[in-house]
């Protein structure tokens, strides 16, 4: 069936199977292949995107329900030449092995900053009214959606709490 | 109709797609494609995470009324009453973030896991299920609604379309702890939920649940029974009262005994921590 996808911006007319995930779509019908597939059902976060600026896992989701949607994939985020500040703060920190989780972690720690810039609660934050410090056991919560089998997690974390004191997050 | 997936906006429009034949029903999609067995989605898929009427949080003084495409993201971020916190906390604790931004209370209790996690927390706030046919309603407390595991109440051409909480039931506070390998992306070896409420210390309401531990999570009447009245005192949470209610079965993440004593050790730091 017909489908407009709206992808970093741009609008995609794409005539789909209503079974084909945002995944799919994004790799095998639109050629970008950032968004990684790890687990394919929804485990390992690999797959991270955005869906009006929330973290969603594309793996997880049929592309038919989300014409009109805005989806933001790591493509949009820099280049190679201009990285964004996580991707610079992973680059620098060394923060991957493989690098194939990297693209979802990125993406994920995207939209968890801004999560935790509108004042959401993660389980461990001491209240679920007053706003949250990013405490980088903070982050590393909230950060509890992507996996990383090099298990290079300390300093993923380093790498965004850089961006986080970047950004003059409080941390407490 | 023949067509595999329709998006209707209004739900009197998928009450009669529902009407029509058989269809699976789909919102947040977060443990769809998981529990489908083959590889591919076969037959009609209705979506209904376009109704706008189907999502939201409505506090009132009948009550609490949660509609059904109300996300997890949306109950852990709205302004709840205390005794909702257990609810809130399990919000939080949902698979990971990304499972929280789209994952559906509805869905939840309509896939029936035994190890679901907004289950426990919806027993202690005394929850009815609201089903719609496009001839009719009609509401189910939670524990009619759960049949078995991945069993429900719900008949074909019937969409959960709330989840209702009464007000004597927003009384006290709640709390929510579970137990897993690690606390997100993995099934629960157990989950406990709790509601108190107290008057100068003694003990008014007491709700307690646990799930991951039979085939649908139960409420601990006699432990309720044993609480109300009294101090709020963790200690009168004995192993055996927990353990009576509970038929935990043994699994790669856990045996039955450890699952029974986990459980009575989890009701009693939840109820150490319900008022704190």
């Amino acid at each position: 069936m017909d489908v407009t996808l709206s992808i970093n911006g741009t609008d995609h007319r794409l005539d789909l199977d209503p079974r084909v995930t945002v995944l799919d779509a994004l790799r095998h019908h639109l050629g970008l292949t950032g968004t990684k597939k790890g687990c394919d059902h929804g485990q390992c976060g690999a797959c991270t995107v955005l869906l009006n600026g929330r973290r969603v896992n594309s793996c997880l989701t049929l592309a038919v329900m989300h014409d009109g949607d805005e989806i933001t994939t790591i493509e949009s985020l820099g280049s190679p030449d201009a990285l964004n500040p996580l991707q610079d703060a992973f680059v620098r920190n060394d923060g991957f092995q493989c690098g194939y989780c990297t693209p979802g972690q990125i993406m994920s720690a995207t939209a968890m900053l801004q999560e935790a810039e509108d004042g959401w609660p993660s389980y461990i934050s001491r209240s679920l009214e007053t706003d949250p410090d990013l405490t980088d056991e903070e982050i590393a919560e909230r950060m509890s959606g992507n996996l990383c089998r090099c298990s290079a997690y300390p300093r993923i974390r380093q790498a965004i709490a850089e961006v986080r004191d970047a950004r003059g997050m409080a941390a407490e | 109709m023949t067509e595999a997936y329709l998006r209707p906006d209004t739900l009197d429009e998928a009450l009669a797609v529902l009407a029509d034949g058989e269809t699976r029903i789909a919102a947040g999609c977060t443990d769809l494609f998981a529990a489908t067995a083959r590889k591919i989605l076969p037959g009609r898929t209705l979506d209904i995470s376009r109704i706008p009427t189907l999502r939201g949080i409505l506090h009132d003084d009948s009550g609490l009324t949660i509609g059904a495409t109300t996300t997890w993201t949306d109950i852990a971020t709205a302004e709840l009453p205390p005794a909702c916190r257990g609810l809130q906390l399990a919000a939080r604790e949902v698979g990971g973030p990304q499972i929280q931004n789209r994952g559906t209370i509805a869905g939840n209790l309509c896939n029936a896991s035994p190890a679901a996690d907004g289950v426990p927390p919806l027993l202690t706030l005394d929850a009815q299920v609201v089903l719609r046919t496009k001839d009719g309603e009609r509401s189910l407390p939670l524990d009619q609604f759960l049949t078995g595991p991945r069993r429900t109440a719900r008949e074909a051409g019937e969409i959960v379309v709330a989840i209702r909480v009464p007000a004597e039931a927003l009384e006290g506070a709640g709390h929510f702890l579970k137990l897993g390998a690690r606390r997100h992306l993995v099934i629960s070896i157990a989950m406990v939920a709790v509601r108190v409420s107290l008057v100068e210390g003694i003990v008014q309401q007491a709700a307690v649940a646990v799930g991951a531990c039979g085939p649908v999570a139960v409420r601990l009447t006699q432990l309720e029974k044993a609480l109300v009245g009294q101090p709020l005192d963790p200690h009168l949470v004995t192993d055996d009262l927990v353990a009576q209610a509970l038929s935990p079965i043994d699994d790669v993440r856990a045996d039955a005994p450890y699952r029974a004593h986990a459980s009575a050790e989890l009701v009693r730091r939840a109820l150490a921590q319900v008022t704190a």
